[in-house]
């Protein structure tokens, strides 16, 4: 166990310095120059030549690569172009904000899809099966920014039970969370249906249900946790992307999450900023990653016991 | 349940924790505070340092300036009266009003020297030393007044004194205000948790105004329904303000602004030297439509950078009407006409509103024959493109123009960028010659005259096709009363705003 955290440790360390240094190349050779976005069109060029040497814009991109770099192995994300905050500062008030909608979403998609799923696959071809599908179907093709505004108008304006926008309590993530969780809830049911069908065919289901088993007891008992793997390396991903920052419903819902981070920043041309949040993306999902591989062995114990020996 | 394998039955159970919480944890929110609706978050409270719109105008409340402006946008005392005593000497006597500093401090003139000395020191990097380069040195007489040396003559020098006065003790312990303030003005800071919500407090009355960053417009619309929000001031399309005009519980209101938008053209380009051209394009151009169907009913068809109402406005009568007909016959003696057409490329930012009335204008040039390729593009590639002059026509406003010196900076022949605005690089002695003699005439009527007559040359020569001024507008919730539009957009309503519970 150990030498497989080390070894991943040691390709993720590799990965991310190669992503980092991709990306801060390319954010610097796109046209757009962050002094302007920040000093705006009445500037005059002294003052941007000042701003440009104040925020170590002037250097070449070789040296200003080895800054960050050494920075960085200090721990010091560096401070935003626009805002003079510490990056450090501006990331820890949004992580906890994504994290929350992320897990609150996973949890949404998971509610949804594993009903969903079960229902298709033991009805296979039969009425229940289509509509199930089409149903998760639904939940994928509207897109977010048509879903969002449309639930706020059912259940915040017509029936006010729920705050529009905004990060204000449990209650105002639910909008935000169902509008996430069922889009992602739509490829999960159809991944559960279809693992739980190879499942369904084996022989220790018809052993368990000659055995007496009621379809409940053999489904929740015996087909799923044989067909979990597949879902969880879904689960594993879509929480991967979900960390990541769904852009569209973060703006969607003035959720102040890591996504509309990126996105606002890559437009003001905030190179630290952008640094971070590619950073803080990239090693989300090697973590995730390996978190998901922990969750086979725990889960599996054919893994557990294959590794041992 | 019981025989419910365990992922399942921490589900079941973190489900209904979920629900406890959830019907438990509703906050209720401040509903004696007015709650402001923007559409872009303020980004600094440090007047040295804010230079985007909504900072700016919320810093006005926070803070107070040396001048201000009055309706024909003329500089006016506003924390001092000043004085000239020479050519290039003023000295400003502080007023009574707005001395008292959020931590107890009085202002004094050591507090307008120290502020104005931390812009003018380049290490600060302050984006506002630029408009201060006339400043030679700053003299400290007394604790009500203090003397500005320039290098200079300059009659409108006062009107460059905007910035809001910082205490002596942040400007010398080099502090940054950006997320908090430290001003003397009619309201003070009172917290600014998160990056969506900032409050402040009038002082006079300890009423509390909440921004709210909200940056979907039907987001923004939604929660003034709801009431989440109650107020709302521009940032919205035509027809989600025409939807909330058809609501009884919603107030409605418009002023023209002092936002001007215009077509600029490259004028180094071989087409768009030509004059006929730009003509052609002037008289293609249906405003009174656009305005009609696009825009707000307050905006105004615009032939120049200033407004009418301006001091130094231009007060015309000529303006090129819609005339489609006259359009193709100068394009036609310029040498295009249906079988050899002239092809232009339109660029915008990716703004979709610019874009919808670029695909307007595209349309009728169309209808003269003129072949428009649009272009968009995100803003910080746009600008550098205009910059760069990689372009042939573009649009773009001027926002909260009050000082003539913007012609100097867009239209000055050595104005070129970087050093100016001037990105279509037009050349004109008969301009330079009158903003020079503008700037350095004492006599306040012969400045007017040099500034209509060089406004009168620019709508002749047409560098900008002008275009309007855009309208202001207001929607509040109908307990809300008191608040005023102004015509350069700010904020200054929220003092006198009431809500009625």
């Amino acid at each position: 166990m150990l030498r497989f955290i080390l070894a991943r440790l040691f390709s993720t360390i590799i990965v991310v310095f190669g992503v980092a240094c991709l990306v801060f190349l390319l954010i610097h050779l796109v046209p757009g120059d962050p002094v302007d976005m920040m000093l705006g069109e009445n500037a005059q060029m002294a003052d941007r030549q000042a701003l440009r040497e104040a925020l170590g814009l002037n250097q070449p991109v070789g040296i200003q690569l080895l800054n960050y770099f050494v920075h960085l192995l200090q721990g010091d994300l560096g401070t935003s172009l626009h805002s003079r905050e510490p990056v450090v500062q501006i990331l820890a008030e949004r992580i906890p904000a994504t994290v929350e909608l992320a897990i609150a979403s996973l949890l949404i998609s998971c509610l949804i899809a594993f009903p969903l799923g079960i229902i298709a696959a033991l009805n296979k071809g039969r009425a229940w099966d289509k509509t199930a599908m089409g149903v998760s179907m639904l939940g994928v093709s509207v897109p977010n920014f048509l879903l969002g505004p449309v639930l706020i108008l059912v259940f915040s304006i017509y029936l006010g039970w729920l705050p529009v926008s905004g990060r204000d309590g449990l209650v105002s993530m639910i909008l935000p969370a169902v509008t996430l969780g069922t889009a992602l809830a739509a490829v999960l049911s159809r991944m559960i249906r279809s693992t739980l069908l190879e499942v369904l065919h084996e022989d220790f289901i018809r052993t368990a249900r000659a055995k007496g088993d009621s379809y409940y007891q053999v489904v929740i008992r015996h087909a799923l946790p044989n067909a979990m793997l597949p879902i969880i390396t879904l689960l594993g991903l879509q929480l991967g992307v979900l960390l990541g920052g769904a852009v569209i419903t973060e703006t969607v819902f003035s959720w102040p999450g890591i996504g509309k981070l990126t996105i606002d920043s890559i437009m003001k041309r905030d190179y630290p900023v952008i640094q971070a949040c590619v950073l803080l993306i990239s090693l989300t999902y090697v973590v995730v990653n390996m978190l998901t591989d922990l969750v086979y062995a725990w889960i599996d114990p054919r893994i557990r016991l294959g590794q041992s020996s | 349940m019981s025989d419910l394998p365990g992922s399942l039955s921490w589900l079941w159970k973190g489900c209904s924790l979920l629900i406890i919480l959830f019907m438990v944890a509703c906050s209720t929110p401040d509903n004696h505070a007015i709650r402001f609706g923007l559409a872009n978050a303020p980004i600094s409270l440090d007047p040295r340092f804010a230079t985007d719109a909504t900072s700016a105008r919320i810093n006005r409340l926070l803070y107070q300036r040396l001048v201000d402006f009055d309706e024909q946008f003329r500089v006016v005392p506003s924390l001092a009266d000043w004085q000239r005593i020479n050519n290039t000497r003023y000295r400003f006597t502080l007023r009574d009003v707005g001395r008292l500093f959020e931590n107890g401090e009085h202002l004094t003139a050591t507090d307008v020297k120290a502020t104005y000395d931390y812009i003018l020191d380049a290490g600060n990097a302050s984006p506002h030393r630029g408009s201060l380069l006339n400043i030679k040195d700053i003299v400290v007489i007394d604790d009500n007044t203090v003397d500005f040396m320039l290098n200079n003559a300059d009659p409108l020098f006062p009107s460059f004194l905007v910035i809001g006065i910082v205490p002596a003790s942040v400007a010398t312990q080099g502090q940054v205000l950006n997320k908090y303030s430290i001003g003397s003005g009619a309201f003070r800071f009172v917290d600014w948790p998160g990056n969506d919500q900032l409050i402040i407090e009038r002082r006079r009355d300890k009423q509390r105004i909440e921004f709210i960053h909200v940056q979907d417009t039907t987001v923004r619309v939604l929660k003034l329904i709801r009431g989440e929000v109650d107020m709302l001031q521009n940032d919205l399309p035509k027809e989600l303000v025409r939807y909330l005009e058809k609501r009884e519980s919603i107030d409605v209101d418009h002023l023209m602004g002092n936002n001007f938008s215009y077509l600029g053209f490259n004028l180094q380009d071989p087409l768009l030297a030509d004059k006929r051209i730009r003509q052609a394009i002037a008289h293609a151009l249906n405003k009174k439509s656009l305005i009609l169907f696009l825009l707000g009913g307050e905006t105004v068809s615009a032939n120049t950078l200033l407004t009418p109402d301006h001091w130094a406005g231009l007060k015309t009568s000529q303006s090129y009407d819609y005339n489609p007909e006259f359009a193709r016959q100068l394009l036609k003696s310029a040498g295009y006409h249906q079988s050899h057409p002239l092809q232009l490329e339109y660029k915008t930012s990716s703004d979709p509103f610019r874009i919808r009335i670029a695909t307007i204008i595209q349309q009728q040039l169309a209808e003269v024959g003129i072949k428009v390729r649009l272009r968009s593009f995100d803003w910080a590639t746009f600008y550098g493109d205009i910059k760069a002059g990689r372009f042939q026509m573009y649009s773009l406003s001027w926002v909260g123009i009050k000082n003539p010196e913007i012609f100097r900076y867009v239209f000055h022949s050595e104005s070129i960028p970087p050093k100016g605005a001037n990105r279509g690089r037009y050349s004109s002695t008969v301009v330079d010659e009158l903003i020079t003699k503008a700037e350095l005439s004492v006599d306040a009527d012969q400045r007017v005259k040099y500034y209509q007559q060089l406004q009168q040359q620019l709508l002749q020569d047409l560098p900008y096709v002008p275009l309007w001024y855009e309208e202001h507008f207001m929607a509040t919730n109908k307990n809300i009363s008191g608040y005023q539009l102004v015509k350069d957009g700010n904020y200054d309503g929220l003092n006198q705003v009431m809500k009625k519970l």
